[in-house]
Parts: structure tokens; sequence; C-alpha cells
């Protein structure tokens, strides 16, 4: 795997520590967030605030004790800490939109008076406008989104991709998208401006990162209805029991009044703890952090999601399309036979094709030269062994290479390319090689030619190697209840030999964009959601009717407004990771939830015998904790409900654990851990605190 | 004893569910029309044929309600210048309303005691109808929310008329007709007499009743509706004169409600799925059913210790053990019948019909209403199950968006906030407090169970409490209303937005809400929420009472 | 009619759908079942009446008061249960007592529950000629319920609050302080409410749970065949035949469960007392 930039990120949160100078840093920010304003946006923890305030002024005012401000404090610290959570997941963000913008400086830019015009004028980068051409240099940073037009050029992408190798963009094709803020490294380019000002792609990006404009998510918004339902029902039974408590001191008169509940009712603290403990403070905090976490841990991955809508879609995606080649087969295929013609030995060609790749570092270059030392004996030899070859590099215009070596001259290429060189050097190629070559091409496989002044020798066959481990990925997406669909442009024949081999479930040979268009059309009418990948103009349809679309950064500009996703990497296969993060992300959603919902059990059992033993002394018996006093048991039950939040917060930024697995598994597993954990860790959790804050002044 | 009184409940019902499910399950999805009916129709001036959207349908049900409510009320205030009103007066304004109301709404509470007000007229075409087209509503709606689910992409959730003619000529009209000739068999009256005197052995008098009696009893019962044609209901003999009519009438509540899954099951072509919210049921009606038995032979409480059984206000043919089991039937459906008197019943066995009731009468609940409030128990726990499977939630395909989940909170909000407000402000006023019978907790129970049964359409009371007083009346009418409508314009729109979704196909990923582990949480979500929602007020009246 | 407003349309059809159901629901179906009911089983569909001389005495299905015309009971007759419907099982205001579990103190205005049971555990033990006493009952047919204050804490005061001066306490003393009597008018809300069980052993309680409890039919038939036991001996004397012969019709008159599982048996008082009386 090539090194990232963003990789040091990506192994700390990885490995799920959260490093408190983070808790630190983001402190001021959770501050800021106490404003009501900015709270609005989450009816949970503005409850809370409200709550906090209240009791503050009662502290001050009418029910002043070291009790009521401890309350107070702590509920201050309940909102401060949900703050945090959020405040902390977007610091995250925040550390990779520095990086990113240290990319973004301030360019100049030659723009050209018009398309072949060979004028240019001098402007700022952020006077560029769509359609506009700009030419760019070696040595010159690319100052807008846009597409090649004229020329080829290799590029440093590292700014954004993190990935040090150079790439080639040229115009034309599937790879002619440039992003600004990116280095020409040679030759010269023109560009045609695509972005509009201040909407590059850098600029998506660090808005994305840094959750600037996150909108809340469908199932987020869903969430959010239930829980501030369960808030409306917390807040009624808090806010009716009082005439209950009234009515129940006015019926024993002879009780003395307690801290927590006198003539007239229960005591305003108190009550505002008990709604606080009750209502969904847990998830309610954390929801966002989680949201923010989970397009965190895509960006980790070198993928930017353009909403949270796709991340969450990715997790029910239903049937996955998969790109055959650099997908599921290696990018490259791999020397599978030498096929001689006629009056050519097999050994003959071997040998030609051997010298002709020494010097082709090309993955396709190296399989022939193991090829002929694993068939046929032939020693490898080092270039410089060969003291007088002089080496033909392969160019983008002629398409083929090799070595003229002693008087010879051997070429190996694509077969046109090849067959034009034999004809230029007088030689005339037979039908045969016709034949040989349509053969390879429609059993599915790539013919090179292999030539040597004026005839040719032969064909090497070179074939798709299926990926190691993608069986066992596919059994994984079957467990998970994921059809995968391999796509192919190759004929039905070679298709299923290579689904077959893959292990995926079905496959689209011969595949125009029209048919893969219409394969996520019939998909989704029945109901299923589809994720594929793709990069090329060609592709914008089905990417965007997919329901999540990763382009690839290497695609053309088309294709990355089109998805909804885009893979730094361009690494078709991490689709499969993607859907997993979407899964993990819903997961931690509904686990903390239930968590969350679970934990009221035990603060009622602590709350409840504070509150009314005095009155009943018999409900003493609640108090299945033996908790030290009425007050230590109601602040304990305060204190636990906030520091959980804390404590929860690696978990929320790393998501629970997630292992592929049928539905019923998963769930009995997260509902052993968070169900059954919620309803017991906080009776451990609350005993605990109680018997260190029971020696507090005020306690007893 | 106690438990082969159960167990044979449950043998009766597992025989019976099947061709009673199945025959709702024609009966709803049929297209026929039956000659009767079809002049019924004319009669009322529907075209059977053409379906309705949700507000159609929500529109034709409150119309139906409102005017039911109206023309019950006129009747009762009319009742003196009819025939067969056995000489009684017209029944005062704010009991009438609260007598329309509670009937319209299946709730039948009763602000009046049946032989002092109500003539044979009143009850027979004013009251028992009632009994019928508002259980025929019930299971109107249930049915119109399974259609939702069953439904792929459609617009209409079915026709109110249809549904609610057919439930009553189709459905309860032949069980109650058998059924009511069974009572009869077994001792309970069924003639047009008014009361006679007659001298007893000792030679004092006492005044014998009659009625049609049967032919209502059977209707309360199979309709979960509860109001009694006496003012001591099915305790009284005339209403149930045996220990087999006992077990019959138990048998007659919950033989609709615990049929409907299976229709249910059918109309979304998984009888599984059925089964799986049957389970849910099941498994808390026994365990509530079991709870209660035990705390009333128990007997813990000073006087059931003194008394050495929790013999008070229940009858020796019944016995302690069947009258609690009687109790958790009326009081998890929303039947509200009551064969003895839960206000003398133990605190935690009392506290069990009350709970029963705060668990939104699911297990197996009203006739109709049990089905849908549990399929939005069902909503909301794969709302949040859904999730931890990795997917956004559906069931039976249809995806959870916030709409769904917006429906489904506010159906789940009504009835709390209704009972806990309207006890805040009982407690809190002197016209509410004046209606106790007892005190301390006792009568603080007394005022929760008033709201909570009229916001649930129980109708059942902690008897004691005074209630046939305006501000009762009217406030108790307010609950029963909205907690009665409300809930069902919700589920209406609910079915009309389920209808619309194109449901998901299931993969291995789906999160499967047929198998026993989806039941024990919809079973832990149910319980966790309503304990949470009630416990305070638990607390402070049946609790504090138990554990003094 | 389709240019009238839909809202009114459908209220039409409401009303009409009502007249119609009211019409087939509350006329046909009463009637079809009340001449199907009269036709075939006329004695229970008209309340199972008993007659005797020709008279119309009772119904086999409710019970009655065995009293004089002075409402004390008439020894030669078993006795019914209490009944709170009425002066005593009244058809026109059937009713339970609706008090609860813990109604232990008695008010100006009623006795408690708890005394309501001592009292009639006391009268029918002394009727019975056994012992009345019951736990958490004083010896003179009370509640033994104590009003400890303060309401928290070490009490200092004990008043027996069923038990009105001049009565003797229950008990002398309670953790240590003198139990008073209860002087009528004064307020003992502020105490802590105390019953107190007592040294009864439950096997020793000789009057069963259904003769000291109302119904809650108010209508209640039927007697345990424990309390018909109890009665048999002083039926028996003061009708001058043998208990046996009494204990036998008992057994006559009783309604074992239902199919073998279904309710308690029950004794039958009206039946009982009219097979008594045939000579």
């Amino acid at each position: 795997m090539s090194t990232h930039v963003l990789e040091g990120t990506a192994k700390r949160v990885g490995g799920g520590l959260l490093d408190p100078r983070q808790l630190l840093t983001s402190l001021p920010e959770a501050l800021r967030k106490l404003n009501p304003v900015t709270l609005w946006r989450n009816p949970v923890m503005l409850i809370v605030e409200i709550g906090a305030l209240a009791t503050t002024i009662l502290a001050a005012t009418t029910e002043t004790s070291f009790f009521g401000w401890a309350i107070a404090g702590w509920l201050w610290l309940t909102v401060v800490f949900a703050n945090l959570a959020e405040a902390v997941a977007e610091g995250r963000g925040k550390a990779q939109a520095a990086t990113l913008r240290a990319a973004k400086r301030d360019t100049t830019a030659r723009r050209l008076r018009g398309r072949t015009s060979a004028e240019w004028d001098v402007v700022g980068a952020p006077e560029l406008r769509q359609g506009d051409f700009v030419v760019v240099e070696a040595g010159e940073i690319i100052p807008g989104d846009g597409d090649v037009v004229e020329g080829i050029a290799s590029v440093d992408e590292s700014a954004i991709t993190g990935e040090s190798a150079p790439v080639i963009r040229e115009s034309g094709g599937d790879r002619s998208a440039v992003t600004g803020g990116t280095k020409v490294l040679s030759d010269r380019i023109v560009v045609e401006i695509t972005q509009r000002p201040g909407e590059s792609f850098v600029d998506r990006m660090i808005a994305l990162v840094e959750g600037a404009n996150r909108q809340k998510t469908p199932n987020e918004i869903a969430l959010n209805i239930l829980l501030a339902a369960l808030t409306i029902i917390f807040l009624v039974a808090t806010a009716t029991m009082q005439p209950l408590a009234i009515y129940s001191m006015s019926v024993n008169p002879g009780v003395p009044g307690s801290l927590a509940l006198s003539r007239d009712g229960v005591s305003g603290v108190v009550l505002v703890s008990l709604l606080v403990c009750l209502i969904p403070t847990t998830i309610g905090a954390l929801l966002s952090a989680i949201g923010i976490a989970g397009m965190d841990r895509l960006v980790q991955r070198n993928v930017l999601a353009m909403s949270g809508r796709a991340v969450e879609a990715a997790g029910d995606v239903s049937t996955l399309l998969l790109d055959k080649t650099g997908t599921i087969t290696l990018g490259n295929r791999q020397a599978g036979e030498f096929v001689p013609i006629r009056g050519v030995t097999a050994e003959e060609l071997a040998r030609a094709a051997q010298l002709s790749s020494l010097a082709d570092e090309t993955p396709e270059g190296r399989s022939i030269v193991v090829h002929a030392k694993q068939v046929y004996g032939l020693r490898e030899r080092e270039p410089g062994e060969l003291a007088h070859a002089e080496w033909v590099p392969f160019t983008a215009q002629t398409r083929m290479s090799g070595v003229n070596l002693d008087g010879r001259e051997i070429r190996k290429g694509a077969a046109t390319a090849v067959m034009k060189w034999v004809r230029d050097h007088g030689g005339h190629p037979t039908d045969e090689v016709g034949h040989l070559v349509d053969g390879i091409s429609a059993s599915g496989g790539t013919p090179l030619v292999v030539a040597e002044k004026g005839r040719v020798l032969g064909v090497i066959h070179l074939k798709d190697v299926v990926k190691q481990g993608m069986r066992e990925r596919f059994d994984e997406m079957r467990r998970m209840g994921i059809r995968t669909v391999m796509i192919t442009g190759d004929n039905p024949l070679t298709a299923k030999a290579i689904a077959e081999e893959a292990g995926v479930d079905d496959f689209l040979a011969e595949a125009t964009p029209e048919d893969k268009l219409s394969l996520i059309r019939k998909e989704q009418e029945g109901g299923r959601l589809v994720a594929m990948t793709g990069d090329g103009t060609n592709d914008a349809p089905a990417l965007a009717q997919a329901d999540v679309g990763v382009a690839m950064n290497t695609g053309t500009s088309a294709a990355k407004e089109a998805g909804n996703m885009v893979d730094l990497d361009s690494n078709p296969t991490k689709l499969i990771e993607i859907v997993e993060i979407g899964k993990q992300l819903l997961i931690t959603r509904g686990a903390l939830t239930t968590f969350s919902i679970a934990n009221d059990v035990a603060k009622y059992f602590a709350i409840i015998p504070a509150m009314f033993a005095a009155v009943y002394p018999g409900l003493d018996a609640l108090n299945v904790m033996r908790l030290a006093s009425p007050q230590s048991a109601i602040l304990a039950a305060v204190i636990f409900n906030a520091l959980v939040i804390i404590a929860l917060i690696p978990l929320a930024l790393r998501g629970v654990r997630y292992r592929p697995a049928g539905a019923s598994k998963l769930l009995s597993r997260n509902l052993y851990v968070y169900g059954l954990g919620g309803i017991v860790a906080p009776f451990a959790g609350i005993k605990l605190i109680d018997l260190l804050i029971q020696f507090l002044p005020g306690m007893s | 004893m106690a438990a082969l009184f159960v167990v044979a409940l449950v043998v009766a019902l597992v025989l019976v569910h099947k061709p009673l499910g199945d025959h709702m399950y024609r009966v709803y999805t049929g297209v026929r029309h039956s000659r009767a009916e079809r002049v019924v129709y004319r009669l009322v001036g529907v075209r059977p044929e053409s379906e309705q959207r949700w507000p159609v349908y929500a529109r034709s049900l409150l119309a139906f309600s409102a005017v039911s409510i109206l023309f019950l009320y006129a009747f009762q205030r009319l009742q003196d210048k009819l025939f067969l009103s056995l000489g009684l007066a017209p029944v005062p304004d704010h009991v009438a309303w609260n007598t329309a109301v509670s009937f319209v709404t299946n709730t039948n509470w009763q602000a009046y005691s049946g032989e002092s007000t109500m003539g044979h007229l009143v009850q027979m075409a004013g009251l028992a109808v009632q009994n019928f087209v508002s259980a025929a509503v019930g299971m109107a709606v249930a049915v119109a929310l399974v259609r939702g689910l069953a439904r792929d992409g459609a617009d209409t959730i079915g026709n109110f008329w249809v549904d609610l003619v057919r439930g009553t000529l189709r459905v309860l009209l032949p069980l109650a007709f058998a059924g009511a000739i069974v009572l009869v068999v077994g001792g309970v009256v069924q003639n047009f007499a008014g009361p006679h005197t007659i001298t007893t052995l000792t030679g004092g008098t006492q005044h014998l009743t009659g009625g049609p009696v049967a032919s209502q009893e059977v209707i309360k019962e199979l309709g979960t509706n509860g109001g009694g044609f006496y003012n001591t209901n099915s305790a009284h003999p005339f209403e149930n004169a045996t220990s087999w009519t006992n077990w019959f009438e138990i048998l007659l509540i919950l033989v609709i409600p615990f049929s409907l899954p299976r229709t249910f099951g059918r109309m979304v072509g998984q009888v599984r799925q059925g089964y799986a919210i049957a389970a849910v049921m099941g498994v808390i009606a026994l365990a509530s059913v079991t709870l209660t038995t035990v705390f009333e032979l128990h007997g813990a409480a000073t006087v059931p210790q003194a008394v050495g059984a929790a013999m008070e206000g229940k009858d020796v043919r019944f016995g302690v053990a069947d009258s609690a089991t009687f109790a958790a039937a009326t009081t998890l459906t929303s039947t509200g019948a009551v064969d003895s008197f839960h206000d003398s019943y133990t605190p935690f066995g009392g506290m069990m019909t009350l709970f029963n009731m705060m668990l939104g009468e699911v297990a197996p609940g009203g006739v109709g209403s049990g089905l849908y409030g549990m399929l939005i128990l069902a909503l909301i726990t794969v709302f949040v199950a859904g999730l931890m499977v990795g997917r956004t939630p559906e069931y039976l395909g249809k995806k959870i968006g916030a709409r769904e989940i917006k429906l489904a909170s506010l159906y789940f909000l009504v009835t709390p906030v209704l009972v806990l407000t309207g006890t805040a402000v009982a407690m809190a006023n002197k016209a509410g407090l004046a209606a106790m019978l007892n005190t301390g907790p006792h009568g603080l129970s007394e005022i929760l169970y008033a709201f909570t049964s009229a916001s649930n359409n129980n109708g059942s009371a902690f008897g004691g409490v005074t209630v046939n007083t305006p501000w009762y009346d009217v406030a108790l009418g307010l609950c029963m209303a909205f907690g009665r409508f409300l809930p069902i314009v919700f589920v209406l729109a609910l079915a009309g937005s389920l209808a619309r979704r194109i449901p998901v196909p299931e993969s291995a990923g789906t999160l499967p809400t047929h198998r026993p582990q989806f039941v024990g949480m919809v079973v832990g979500v149910t319980i966790i929420l309503v304990a949470l929602t009630f416990l305070p007020a638990l607390a402070l009246g049946p609790i504090a009472e138990g554990l003094s | 009619m389709d240019r009238m407003p839909s809202w009114i349309r459908q209220h039409l059809a409401a009303v009409r759908a009502l007249v119609v159901l009211t019409l087939v629901t509350g006329a046909l179906y009463p009637l079809a079942v009340t001449g199907v009911a009269q036709l075939l089983f006329g004695r229970q569909a008209n309340g199972s009446m008993i007659e005797r001389d020709g008279r119309t005495v009772g119904s086999a299905l409710v019970g009655q008061s065995f009293t004089d015309a002075a409402g004390k009971p008439v020894a030669r007759y078993f006795q019914s249960r209490p009944s709170a419907a009425g002066d005593g099982y009244d058809m026109l205001s059937t009713a339970a007592s609706n008090l609860g579990p813990e109604d232990v103190v008695d008010t100006p205005d009623r006795a408690s529950l708890l005394t309501q049971v001592c009292a009639r555990s006391k009268a029918i033990g002394e009727r019975e000629g056994v012992s009345g006493a019951r736990p958490y009952c004083t010896p003179d047919g009370a509640g033994a319920v104590l009003k400890v204050f303060p309401a928290v804490g070490k009490p200092v005061r004990a008043v027996s609050v069923n038990q009105a001066c001049p009565a003797t306490p229950f008990a002398a003393e309670y953790r240590g302080v003198k139990v008073e009597c209860a002087r009528p008018g004064e307020d003992y809300a502020a105490g802590r409410t105390v019953p107190v069980r007592g040294g009864v052993a439950e096997a020793a309680v000789a009057v069963p749970a259904d003769a000291v409890t109302a119904s809650g039919s108010g209508l209640d038939p039927h007697i345990s065949l424990a309390y018909a036991e109890l009665q048999a001996p002083r039926v028996a004397r003061e009708r001058g035949v043998g208990v046996d012969r009494v204990r036998a019709l008992i057994r006559e008159h009783t309604t074992g469960r239902a199919l073998g599982f279904m309710g308690e048996p029950a004794v039958n008082v009206l039946e009982l007392n009219l097979a008594l009386d045939r000579p």
C-alpha cells in the first residue's frame, strides 16, 4: 500500500484511542456551543441546558445548598460534555481541512483568450469562470478544477490524495480531470475550467471534513423525532408528578419534609435532575458526533462522501455493481500463453518476448519475463547485462516497446501498432495473425503482438487474474445480504468464467453504460439500493442513478460530479469498505440509543426511593443499590449521566465493532452488549460514584 | 386449578384463532358483496367498489363516530319519551355526554348504574349497537394499517363503509348470536321484563330485574367493550351466572384480539409475522395473568391477611384465581368488564390491572386497537433494533422513515400525556380529589386508574371513585375521545404513508421480525417504555401502598 | 346529491349507516336472540326463578338475605355473605364495597374495611359458637391499628385508633410506649399507621374468608363449603334435625368446579335453605 499524508490521523483513530489533548483543545469550541441558538438543533441537550440554568438560579436563590450547586454544576458539565463530543469530532475534520487548505494556495492563472488562442492574460485563480481555458506548464499549480482539453502531462496530486507518485492526465478519455491546487510536473496542458468560483473540489472537501454545512441525514432526522417524543413523555411524566407528590405529603401530615420533598412537592433541583437523567441525553449528546465521525472514517480511507445521506445509504446497499477490471481482477493482465505463428517455434517467440520485455517494468512486462522463465526456462537477464542493447520505451504515441540488440529490432505491443510497424518496415503480416488476435480477444484476453523487423513472430495472450481473497469477500457480502454483480465489457462466456472463479452472484457482460443504467434502475424498482464505482464520463448517468456512486479520483469531472462519493485512491475495491462503514455508522447509532434508554432503569431505582422514601418508607425497598442518602443517590445519578457521555465519546468516534455477519447474529451481540450492558452498567456506575461522593458535605 | 383454567383458555384460543383469523382474512380481502350487504350499501348511499385514500377513510370514520355520539346522547336524553324505558328519567346531560363518548369510543366507562339509569331500549338499541359498531371501527382501522403494510406503492387503504359493514355483519353478528345462546344456557337472562318484587324466604322483599342481557353481554365481551347491563357488570349473576360462563366470557374477550394477528399474517402474505405478533401478545398476557393471580392468591396486604384471602369484592363461584384471570384479561384488552372489583385487590394485584392498561392495551388489546397498537410498538422496536443490524430500519420491507416514526411517536405520546396530565389536574383540584373513596396512596390509585382506563379506552374502574360528577364526566369524556380518535387518525395516516412505499426485498442483512429474538425485543421495549413513563405515578400509588 | 359538499355527503352516509346498523344489531339481533332463548331455554332466559307453593321466592342465581324484619339473622337458615348492594342483596343497586386492601383506619363517616371484617368475624364467631379472632383484629372486633407519633423516628405516643375510649386498647404498649384508646374527635392523621398482626395463628381462624367479605356482585348466591360447615351445627340445632342430615343437604347443594377446574366449589344458600324447609 502506498503511504498517505492522512495516514497518521487514520492510525490514531483506527486504534480508537482518543488523545486527551483533543478534549482539551476542543474545550473552547464546546463552550461556544453552549449558545442556545446553536443548541437549538439538539432539543434533548437544549432541555438539559435550560435545566442547568434553572437549577443554577434555584441554587442561588431558594434552594441554596451544596447539593443544589453540585447538581447545577454537573448539569452544566453534561451539556459541555455533549458539546465536547461534537467539537472533538469536528476537530478531527479540521485537522484534515488544514492539510487541504495548504494545497489551496493563491495561484495565478494564464487564461487563454480563446480555446485555440495563443495569447493569454494573467489573472488570479478566484477570477476564473466556468468555460475559461487556462494553460499550465511544468512546475505550475493548476488554478482550478477542470478537464484537460489539450496535451498530456504528469501531475503531482499528493496534496489531495497523499499519493506521492505522479499521475498522468491527458486530454480525451477518462483521465482528463485535474484538480485545482495540484502541480504539473512535466509537459504543458490546456485545461477547461469546470468549477464555479469558490466551489472547487478542494473547497468542497474542506467544507465536508469540517462538517461546516452538515445536514442531518434522513435516519438521523427520524431518530431525532423519536428522541424528541421520548423527551416529551419524560417531561410530562416529571411535571405531572408534582401534584401527586403534594397530595402524598398532604395525606401524611406527620412526615417532616426533606431536601427532596416538602409540602410544596418535589424540590426544583431534584425534579430537574430526574428529568435530565430520564431523557435520552447519552444518544442526544453523541448523535451528531456519530454522524461526523462516520464521514470522518471515510475520509481516513481517502473517500470523500458528498453527503451524510450517501454514507447512510451505503449501509443499506443490497446490490453492489463491481467493475471487473481493477476490482475483481488485477488491473493488469498477465501473460498466460505464447502463441507463435506458423513457422516460428514457441521457444523463438518466448525468447523474443522476453528480450522485448526485460526493460519493461509494467506488471504486464514483468509477467511476460516470469512466464518465459517458468514455462520455457529462459533465464531472466538484467537489462545491464546486454551492453549493446538499446531499449525502446513505451510511449502513448507508439503504443509499443521493445529493444534493438545486435542489429535485431524486436517490438511488442498492441496489435494494430505492431502490425503497422511491421508493414512500415516492409513486412506483410498474414491473416493468421489477425485470427490469433481476434481469438484471444474473443476469449476475454488481451493479445500483444511480438514482431521482429519485417515479420510477426506471434502473439502473447494476456489473461485476467482474479485478485486474491475476493471469493471470501463476496461470501462475506452474501452473509450480509448483499448481492454482488460483476460488470464487464467481456463477452458472456469469458465473463461467466471469471464470475465463477471470483464467486460473484451475477454478472453483466458486454456492458454498455446504458446497460449499467438500466440494471441499476431495475434493481431500484425492486426496492434495492445499489452501489457502484465508475470513472468515465459515460459512467456519469449510472453514477448519478446509483444510491451510492463512488467516482474514482482519476476519473473525469463529469463522473466526480455525478457520484456522491469520490475515492481519492481510485481503488474500486473500496466500495466494500464503504458499505461496512455505512453499516457501522447505523449500528453505532442504534447501539447507543438502546444503551441510553436502557440506562434509565437504574436511574429510576436511584432517584425514586431518594425522592419518596421520606413519605413512604416502604419505597426504600427500591433502593436496591443501597445508596448512602437521597442526596448522594440523586447526585450520583446525575454525575453518572454526565460521565457516561465522556466515556462513550471514543466509541462514538470509532464506531462500534463491526464484523460482517447475518442480521440476527449482529443483533444478538449488540443487544447483549448495549441492551443488557445498558441496564447493568449504570447500577455499578452509580453505586461506585455514590461510594465516592457520600463523604462530601451535605450528602447525608 | 388456576393453571388449568388458563391452560384451557390457551388451548381454546389455539384451536379457534386459525379458523376465525382466516375467516376475517377472507372478510376483509374478499371482493364479493352479499345481497344483504348490497342492500345496506344502497341504503347508506356508498359505492362499495371505490377505495379510499387515508384522509377520506379517516373522515368517514370520524363522521360516523360523531353522528353516533350525537345519536346516543339524544337517545339517553329522550329515553322517557320512548317505550321500554321502565319509567326511568332522562339521563342527566353530563352523564349522557360521558356515556355517549364512552360507548362510541369502545371504552364503555360507566358513570352510571345500569339498572337504575338506562331503560331496555337505550341499552339494546343505543348502547349495544355501539358495542357492535365501535368494535367494527377498531377492526377497520387495524385492517387499514395492515393493508398499508401489505400494499406496494398504493394510494388507497380500503373503504371504511365496507370494512364497517363487513366487520359488523360477517364477523361480530354471527359470533354474538351463537355466544348469546351459549350464555343463556348458562343462566344469563334474555327477556324484556321490568323489575318485579318477590317475597323472600324470611318474608323480606327483593326486586328481581330482567332485560335483554345475554345479547348485550356477549357483544360486550366479544367487542372488548365492557359496559355492563348492570352496575356490578360481569360479577352480576344475571350477566355471568356460573364458573364456566366466566371462562367462556374470558374466551370471548380474547378470541378476536388473538385471532387478528393471523389475519394480519395472511394479509401480508407471511403467516409467521402474524404469529410473532401473537407471541408478543401471548408472552405479555401470560406473564400478566400469572403475576396478577399470584399477587391475589398470595394476598399480601393488611385486610387480605386479616381475612385470610383476597375475597373482598369477589364472588364465591369464581374464586380468587379465576377472578384474577378475568381482571388481567379485561385490562389487557380494552374490555373493562369486571367479575370482581379491582379497587379491593391487593396493592400489587391492582397495580397489575393498571399496568396492563398502561401498556396501551396491546397484549392482545382491544379488537383492532390491540393489533394496531402492537404494530406501532413493533415499528418503534424495529426502528431502534433495526439500526443495530446496520441498516436503516424496515418492517415487512417497508422503510421506517421520518414520517412513519413521527406518526408512530405521536400515536405513542397521546395516551401517556392524557393519563398523566389528567391525573395531575385531578389531583391538583378539589373537584378531582373529592371523588376518592379510599384515602392515601389507594385514593391516588383510584384517580390514576380512572384516567388510565378512560384514555386507553378500557372502561373498568377502581370502582370506589365517584365519577358521575360534571367535572369527571367532562374530563374523562375528553380523555376517552382524544384517547380514541387521535391515535386512530395517526394510524390511518401511517397506513397511507406505508401503503405508498415500495417494499425492500428481504435479504440476509434484513432484521428478521418473526423470530423469538424479535418477539423478546418487542416485549422488552413495550414493558421498559411503559415502566419508565409511569413508574413515578405508580410509586406514589400502588407501589407505596404495597410496600408499606 | 353530487353537488353537495363532500363533508355533508359523508355525514349523511354516516347517519344512514347508523340507522341501518341500529336496525340490524339493535333490533333484529336482540329480538332473534330473545326468540330463540325464550323458545328453547325459557327457564334460564327468565332468570332461573325458584317457586315454592306456586309463588316465586327468588332466583337460583341471586343471593338473598335470610334476616328478619330487624335485620337480625334468622337462625334456622344458613346465612349468605355480607353484601354491599343497597341494604344487602338489592338488585336495584348492585355494588361491591370497593374498599381498598389497606383501608384500616375508621373515620367518623364509616368503619374501615378492616374493622368491618373484624366485626363480622366476631359476630359470626359468637353466632356459631366459635372463636371470631383473626389477625389484625382486636378482641372487641375492630381493626388492630396503631397511630404512632411522631411519624418518623422513635415513638413517643401510640393510639389504638379504631378503639374509641373508653375501650381497652388491644395491646398495653408498643415499643415501650403505652398504647392509648382513641379519643373521639381527635385528629390522628399525623401519626404513622401501624397495623398490628397479633398472635392469632392462621390455622386458628375459625370463620372463613367469604363469611367476612362482601362479594363483587353484592348478589353472591353462594357461600363456601367451609362457611356452610361452620353453620351446619347451629342450623341443625335450631331445626332439631341431625347435623348429618344438614351436612348431606349441603353436599347436595354444592356446585363443584365446572369441568373440574373452573371456579370454586360453592354452596347455593337459597336452594339449601329451601331444601331444609321441605318436610
